[in-house]
Formats: structure tokens, sequence, C-alpha cells
């Protein structure tokens, strides 16, 4: 696993971190600062003042931090693009006429976000700013993947296996590596005649469900289908479907 | 050790623990819901070859034809910058630059003859620029007053703080106040067209809608004392230390004076980058069909007040147009191309390695 071989914390992998936000900092400044370099708005008037470029360099960012998400849940998706919205419903209230009005020394930017966010070459500044920011961790990644994949990459690549969404019912709530000893035991598999096999089916999608899969059997303990070695009871037949007693897909990694 | 029995888990996941005294305690587990055991159902992107390269692709070929416009719309705009620093013994404003003291009270004037190859259509924008000029340094940015810029009456007689040591003069007030205004540009520059038949044609250039509609109409905003005569509500405070006119005589029309003189409103909005423009003048477009400014030769006159020797800054006067990106720019053309081109490439790049090496680790390693 990646965290048992040291994956995550090492010296490496705060090398790139670091690396990663040296370039990243310097694409937020220096596109914003060179697009702005001696440029005016569409009607000629200042657009390359101090508050219009902070602006620029802050919503740059913003948009190259939201991007780059691991992973979207619903909650997340709406976090992120709440945050979004607050973050522009916060800047134009800041922003407004009335704000100012109430504490002038405190609102100095007043204007600032009408006047620059309603010009084409900002916009386009801020997409090519986050696309420049998410492209060489996306590189990165893919090519990690292709050339060296860990043991997540690989499971996360093997189409899952075909599962039937049911209710699982468990009564015991003990973790113990002997597993049938506390289970119901093999009765009903034996009764209900699913120990037949069935042939595979392969499926493959860029999807991969993180939720957790159940299946109609219910072996009466959360640990009843597991294997304490870790390996298909059967290696005769292949490209046969696991039977609901493995729950956990097995994966072996080859020795680096 | 307490005593405790265990019963069997309910359906819905529920331990109930009997305590010594036979009552039950709370569960302390949280429900089974895949809301707070994290099981909600999530959307992961993985990177298989599949979704990045036609990403890539895809990429490369939005990005080249949006730089291609931005690249064609900046070399379309025409543009036309002067130095008129005169630190140069063969430039003709060498003598004015020399002279400079902050004394003088007749201003040095300057002729700079200068040519247009292409006849400048629409608009006509005319701008001064200031290099090595750090408008962005923080104890300037932060040297002045806006109550006071806003009309505030008790800010006109009591300057922020901020603005010391551009505060006051001899207990008075200065109006307005702080470094960034009192280092404001007063170069005065005028345009005239040499027409074939040598007469000196002077070109007429509006001196007002060049800030921000916000700036001169919400932020800055002339006090308002019981008489309506400017110079009435100023009294009792002073002129800042470099100008040579007050601020209530900036300009002869009543809505361009005072704080709300436009000249004075693009001077406050401080630039972000040392070297910078500021709109100075517009000259508008005539109703016939003829050129704003034609081809031909051209005078440029400046009253050379704003010295920028003693910081090695050099000041310079443009004539431009404008499109719908602005000033001429290629940066952001030549950008979208670049990296429009270095995705595709990218892409080219990851497919061949994807077919060499990927399919091989793929397959080979997962077995049942």
């Amino acid at each position: 696993v990646d965290c048992q071989l040291n994956l995550y914390f090492s010296k490496k992998s705060f090398f790139k971190c670091a690396l990663h936000s040296c370039y990243s900092s310097l694409v937020l400044f220096f596109i914003p600062y060179a697009a702005m370099y001696d440029t005016v708005r569409d009607d000629g008037k200042d657009i390359a003042d101090y508050q219009s470029f902070a602006l620029l360099t802050q919503t740059c960012l913003l948009f190259a931090v939201s991007i780059q998400m691991s992973y979207w849940t619903a909650v997340n998706t709406i976090f992120v693009l709440g945050s979004l919205v607050m973050y522009f419903a916060v800047t134009f209230t800041m922003y407004s006429n009335g704000m100012f009005t109430i504490l002038p020394s405190a609102f100095p930017f007043i204007g600032t976000a009408r006047n620059s966010l309603n010009q084409p070459n900002v916009w386009l500044t801020i997409f090519l700013t986050s696309i420049l920011c998410v492209l060489p961790v996306i590189t990165n990644r893919f090519l990690m993947i292709q050339l060296c994949p860990t043991i997540n990459d690989k499971a996360k690549a093997t189409p899952a296996p075909p599962t039937q969404r049911a209710r699982i019912r468990r009564t015991s709530s003990r973790r113990s590596g002997y597993a049938f000893s506390h289970a119901q035991g093999y009765g009903d598999l034996v009764t209900s005649g699913r120990f037949l096999r069935r042939p595979a089916l392969t499926r493959s999608s860029g999807f991969t469900h993180v939720g957790r899969t159940t299946t109609s059997f219910s072996p009466m303990g959360r640990s009843a289908g597991y294997s304490p070695t870790g390996r298909p009871q059967n290696n005769k037949v292949p490209n046969v479907e696991v039977t609901s007693l493995q729950m956990y897909r097995t994966i072996t990694d080859s020795a680096p | 050790m307490m005593a405790s029995s265990y019963s069997a888990k309910d359906e819905d996941g529920h331990i109930t623990v009997s305590g010594p005294g036979g009552g039950t305690l709370r569960n302390k587990k949280p429900e089974n819901t895949a809301f707070k055991q994290q099981r909600l159902p999530a959307w992961q992107p993985i990177l298989t070859a599949g979704t990045v390269l036609p990403a890539f692709f895809i990429i490369g070929l939005i990005f080249i034809p949006i730089g291609i416009g931005l690249y064609v719309t900046s070399n379309n705009i025409k543009e036309f910058e002067i130095d008129y620093t005169g630190d140069d013994a063969s430039s003709p404003c060498y003598n004015c630059a020399k002279n400079f003291s902050w004394n003088n009270t007749k201003s040095c004037t300057c002729t700079i003859p200068f040519q247009l190859d292409q006849p400048y259509e629409s608009n006509v924008f005319m701008y001064y620029g200031l290099s090595n000029f750090y408008q962005n340094h923080r104890r300037y940015v932060k040297s002045r007053d806006d109550s006071q810029l806003n009309g505030n009456i008790d800010s006109l007689k009591k300057p922020s703080k901020e603005c010391e040591p551009y505060a006051s003069i001899d207990n008075k007030p200065i109006a307005p106040c702080g470094a960034i205004a009192n280092s404001m540009f007063n170069d005065t520059l005028k345009l005239f067209y040499n027409d074939p038949n040598g007469t000196s044609v002077p070109i007429p250039l509006t001196s007002t809608g060049i800030a921000w509609w916000t700036d001169k109409h919400v932020k800055f905003r002339n006090p308002v004392g019981t008489n309506s005569n400017l110079t009435a509500v100023f009294q009792g405070t002073m002129k800042p230390v470099n100008w040579h006119r007050p601020v209530y005589e900036l300009d002869t029309d009543p809505e361009n004076n005072g704080f709300i003189n436009e000249d004075f409103i693009v001077w406050m909005r401080t630039a972000a980058l040392p070297t910078f423009r500021k709109l100075y003048r517009i000259i508008q477009k005539k109703n016939n069909m003829a050129p704003t400014l034609p081809r031909g030769n051209y005078t440029l006159v400046v009253d050379y007040n704003y010295p920028v020797r003693s910081f090695e800054g050099r000041k310079r006067m443009i004539l431009s147009t404008i499109s719908w990106m602005g000033g001429k720019n290629p940066f952001l053309g030549i950008a979208y191309i670049t990296v429009g081109s270095v995705c595709f490439f990218l892409g080219v790049v990851l497919l061949v390695i994807h077919h060499k090496y990927g399919n091989r680790n793929n397959s080979a390693n997962i077995s049942n």
C-alpha cells in the first residue's frame, strides 16, 4: 500500500510539493504581470492599476485552486462552487458604492471589480493562468500512472466486479481474525445454491464507485467474507466471477 | 472495572450498552448513513488515456485559435510612442531637463516634431507614460485620505495620519493631502498637425471621460459648503507643496474642478507596475470619413514641469488606438499560442508513451 511504502510523506514528495508550489506562484504572478503590462481597458481607461492587478491575481489564484480537487462528492462540489460564488459576492459587496459610503477609508477598492471584470482580456488571463497551473499536475500524474503505477492506480484501473445493490444485514460487531468462528456459517450458501459459479462480466469505465459495494448474499457478519490469506479460493478457473464470498478484489503487486 | 454487557447489533447499527447502574447509556456511534459514515457517492477523475489525451488535444485546439485571434488583434492596433525625457543632448527637451529647478515660475517648453506613417482611425487615445516610477510602493500607496477626497468636511480640515508628512503646512491642512497627490503629473502636452501647405493646426483634445465613472461620480466628491464657490469651500487649506496651482484652480470647467478633476483622479489611481501609462486626453473621431489623425507631420509641444531625472525615470507620450482587448499587448496572444502548442505536443508525446508503456503495465500485473 502506498502509505506503507512511505510514498506520501517522504523527502521526495515534499520536494515535489515544494516544486509545484514554486511553479504555481511564478505562474500566478507573472502571467497577470505580463498581461497587464502597459495595457488599458477596451474604452482606453486604466486597467493596469494596483487595485485591478490585485483583483486579477487573487481571482486567478482562486480558480487555479478550485480546479485542483482530487475527488468530487456532492458536498465537496457544493462547497467549492459555493466558495467561488461567495468570493464574487463578497468582492462585489466590498467594492460597492454602499460600503464605500459607510466607511471610505476602509473600502478604497470601490468600483474595481465592476471595471476590471467586464474586460474580456482579464477573463482570458484568468483562464490561461488556471489551465497553466493545472497542466503540469495532470501531466505528471498521468505519466506516473503510465510508467510506474502504484497499487492504488492499478486498483482504480481494474474494472469493478459487477455488484448488485441490496441491503446487507449485519448482526455481529466484532472484528476478529477468526472470521468464521463468529459468523453464521455457510448453511445459507449451501441451501441456496449460490455456490454454482458464473462467468465473469467485464466492464470498463472511467468511474470508480468509491462508495461501499454490497451484494444480495448476507454472510451474517462483516468478517464473514474475509479470506485470511487474501487469495481467491479457487485458482484453477480463470476469468470467473468470484463468488460473493470474496467481497474484496484481490490485487497482486509485482515486486519492484 | 465496570461490568458491562454487549447485546447483538441491531439492524440499523445502534449498540445499546448497559451500565452498572442498570440504565442505558446513549450510544456514541454516529448513525449509519452515507453522509455521516463518509460513504457519499463521489466522482474521482481517473486519469486514463481515454480522458487525458483527448483533453490535451482539445485544449490545444481551443487555445491556438484564441491566441491567433488575440495576436492579430494586437497587431492591428496602431501605436506611436515618443520619449521626451531629454537626457540626451540631441533631444529637444534636453535644456528643459537640465535646467529644471523647483523655484521656476515660468515653465520650460520644448517642441518635438514627429511623423505618423499610417492614418489613425476612430478614437485616438493620448497617454503619458512614466518609467521607473514606483507608484506601488506601500508607503506611497497609503499616503492619501479617501474621506477627504470624498468631500468630507471634517477630513478636509483634519487630514488622516496616513498623509504625513504631506498633511499640513504651517498648521494649515493640505487639500488634497498625501504623497500621491503631491507628486501629480503636471506636464502639459499639446498636439499640432502640420498640414501640407505649412499651417500648424492644433488638434482638439478632450479632457473629460478619461477617468472611471465610479471614481468620478462616487469616490471623488468636492466638499459642499454653504457657498457653491469652490474657492470659498477650500478656504483655510493649503495647496500641496509641489503644485503650481491650488486644487480649486485645476480647470475652468466647474464639473472638472476641485477633487473631481479627471487628470487628478487618473493620477490618484496608483499604478501596479513601475512602467505605466495613464490616459491624458482623447482625440475624438470626426463625423465624416476622414481619419482622426491623417498621415503626415505633427508637432508635440511640451510644458516641461515634471522632474524625472533625479530617480532616472523616463517620460513618454503615446498615441494609440483601442480594440476589444484593450491596448497593444501581444503577450496574451503569444502565450495562448505557446500553451496551445505545448499542450498539443504533450498530447502527442503522451500518446506515444501510452502506446509503448502504458498497456504493458496495466494488463499484466492485475490477476485474479
